[in-house]
């Protein structure tokens, strides 16, 4: 198979769809993914893991293609060597420890010993687990399990990471590190492709997001241009936070494309719903200019990816 | 968490270097030597089987004065070898042996949820069904082959020396030894390679398993191309020493000891690739398992 230079740099779904018999999986989904963090958002048994268990050949999809930076899963010899995966299975083989875990499958890549023993150390580190390296895997608290599992994952040094839940049962400071890491191996070139449902989680760290629902992708691509093809439907809020605030209502009611000027209820802030943001914006700067008010802070109110959700959806995407 | 992205985000490693014989190789190794790990770091059914014959030998032993008619008589010692190794040894203890290892190579990553790990590894998917198939062997005839030659010597041993030291090394006695360790390794072959397959058919083994040994129990009462059908029927064919099979018998041909050994091990090799196809169609969905 030829593969096009685009296909070699992206993720590709060519209308993909995963039935489990009559139930669907996933349904029509045409992605293509670039190098970087990409957020694969959605509610519980939206399909988020059946979607990255496709991209990886765990699953096989019952119709379209799926191609992984122009190579197929169903030759795992070079796939994997490219590709890692750390899935949201809280199960270990049974009897090892952390480093013979994470050891005993770099010789099965075919890695001989001395190598696999120093990129053994070199992942474990990145994760912050060294001094447990000893300890038994079943021993290990739900935020090491998943720890140890990113770092089965990236310890071939692969250039897809695919990442089921990675976040789950992480305390907030390991949460902070292993979001670091991800910031710093897409930086390096990697794509990183993260699934939550938790979706300010991903909001602070994707560069696009996919979102999925019922087996669909709703929405794709960078959260802001999404937001902003949704504004005709639903207009752009702003939170304005300044010294007069009754003031600066008023004045910007005046205008067209303001549709609603509302006091916050500690009346230090105006929050304005627009269907034209950008043409707002100039009218706040000269709003702000006439009257000298003082702003403390201006703010999209609904531009994140939870609101996007909410509007595509009709919920905020948790779990029920 | 300090070294820079760059040490991770580096262009992914070649492959390692060397001919992919050889990387198979280290492959299939690493995947043996996980699975002995993993998958038998407690094997207290297999050991309870294998040391079953040992006992029941040690246990004529211990009762000899009853249980040996004449001392210096070593064909007693044989036949009572010939009927335990037949009847306990191979009908049933190699397989149930092949049933409870080859039957859960595969199905025991499913239940424990592990064999997305080797999925996920850049393994030819065929290569990791030989590696396991591999480890099972070894184990099996591992463990049976030691108790088969335990209890073939504890069989002599209520015998006078005089008696048996003639027997052993300058009459039949060792050769019978080989040729039992070589049915040993030839069931081991055989049920495993066959309980393997049937691992990828059938979510439990069980219900194949019962099919198969009523079958198996029953060959000699079978038509003679119906025997041929069975494993025992060439497993048997090699064993020394015949053993009667009672009245309602249906005679046949012995196959040769060479159709025998070749036929169980391309029969061997053709379910292994069988395995080998179903593995690579597979898909890993452990809530439907």
């Amino acid at each position: 198979m030829s593969a096009t230079v685009t296909e070699k740099q992206r993720v590709i779904f060519e209308n993909v769809s995963k039935f489990y018999g009559e139930v669907l999986g996933v349904n029509r989904v045409s992605l293509s993914i670039p190098p970087g963090i990409t957020g694969l958002v959605g509610p519980n048994g939206s399909g988020k893991t059946t979607l990255m268990n496709l991209m990886v050949g765990l699953l096989r999809p019952s119709r379209g293609r799926i191609s992984v930076l122009g190579m197929d899963s169903q030759r795992p010899e070079e796939f994997f060597r490219h590709v890692g995966y750390s899935t949201q299975y809280d199960a270990f083989p049974p009897g090892l420890n952390g480093s013979q875990f994470i050891r005993s499958y770099l010789r099965v890549h075919g890695f001989g010993a001395a190598e696999a023993e120093a990129m053994t150390w070199k992942a474990l580190e990145r994760v912050g687990l060294t001094e447990a390296a000893g300890r038994k895997v079943a021993g290990y608290s739900k935020g090491m399990r998943q720890r140890v599992k990113l770092a089965q994952a990236i310890c071939h040094q692969p250039s897809v990471l695919v990442l089921d839940e990675p976040l789950n049962g992480l305390d907030p400071m390991a949460r902070a590190e292993v979001i670091s890491l991800f910031r710093e191996l897409a930086d390096g070139g990697l794509h990183v492709i993260v699934s939550s449902h938790i979706l300010h989680e991903v909001d602070l760290i994707s560069d696009q997001v996919v979102l999925i629902h019922g087996g669909y992708v709703v929405a794709e691509g960078d959260i802001a241009n999404v937001r902003d093809e949704m504004e005709e439907e639903h207009p752009a809020q702003v939170s304005i936070r300044c010294d007069r605030p009754a003031l600066l209502a008023s004045r910007v009611f005046a205008q067209d494309s303001v549709m609603e000027a509302r006091i916050d209820d500690d009346g230090k802030g105006v929050l304005v719903r627009t269907r034209d943001a950008d043409r707002f914006h100039l009218l706040l700067n000269q709003v702000v200019l006439e009257n000298g008010l003082t702003i403390e802070a201006v703010a999209p109110a609904d531009a994140d990816v939870n609101a996007v959700y909410q509007y595509l959806i009709g919920s905020n995407g948790e779990k029920s | 968490m300090s070294e820079t992205a760059a040490s991770l985000a580096s262009p992914t490693p070649a492959a390692p270097a060397g001919l992919p014989w050889r990387r198979w190789a280290s492959q299939a190794g690493a995947v043996m030597r996980l699975d002995l790990r993993k998958g038998f770091r407690r094997p207290v059914g297999l050991l309870l089987l294998a040391a079953a014959p040992i006992a029941i030998a040690l246990i004529r032993v211990v009762f000899s004065a009853h249980a040996v008619h004449e001392r210096a008589d070593v064909a007693e010692g044989t036949n009572f070898y010939a009927w335990m190794y037949q009847i306990l040894i191979l009908r049933l203890e190699l397989f149930l042996a092949g049933v409870a290892v080859f039957g859960n190579l595969i199905r025991r990553e499913v239940l424990d949820r592990t064999l997305h790990y080797y999925f996920l590894s850049p393994i030819r998917r065929e290569l990791l069904v030989a590696a396991k198939y591999l480890t099972g062997v070894l184990v099996t005839f591992t463990l049976f082959g030691i108790s088969t030659v335990i209890s073939f010597v504890l069989a002599y041993l209520p015998h006078d020396w005089t008696a048996v030291s003639p027997f052993l090394f300058h009459g039949p006695g060792l050769r019978q030894l080989g040729s039992y360790l070589l049915v040993t390794f030839l069931a081991c072959v055989g049920y495993g390679a066959v309980f393997l397959a049937l691992g990828f058919f059938f979510k439990s083994p069980a219900v194949p398993a019962l099919g198969m040994f009523g079958w198996e129990s029953i060959h000699f009462l079978l038509p003679p191309l119906l025997k041929q059908a069975s494993v025992i029927h060439y497993l048997q064919s090699l064993c020394p020493v015949p053993i009667p099979e009672g009245p309602l018998a249906v005679l046949s041909d012995a196959p040769s000891p060479w159709v025998s050994v070749v036929g169980l091990l391309v029969l061997a090799v053709i379910l292994v690739a069988v395995s080998g196809w179903r593995i690579r169609r597979m898909e890993i969905s452990y809530d439907e398992s």
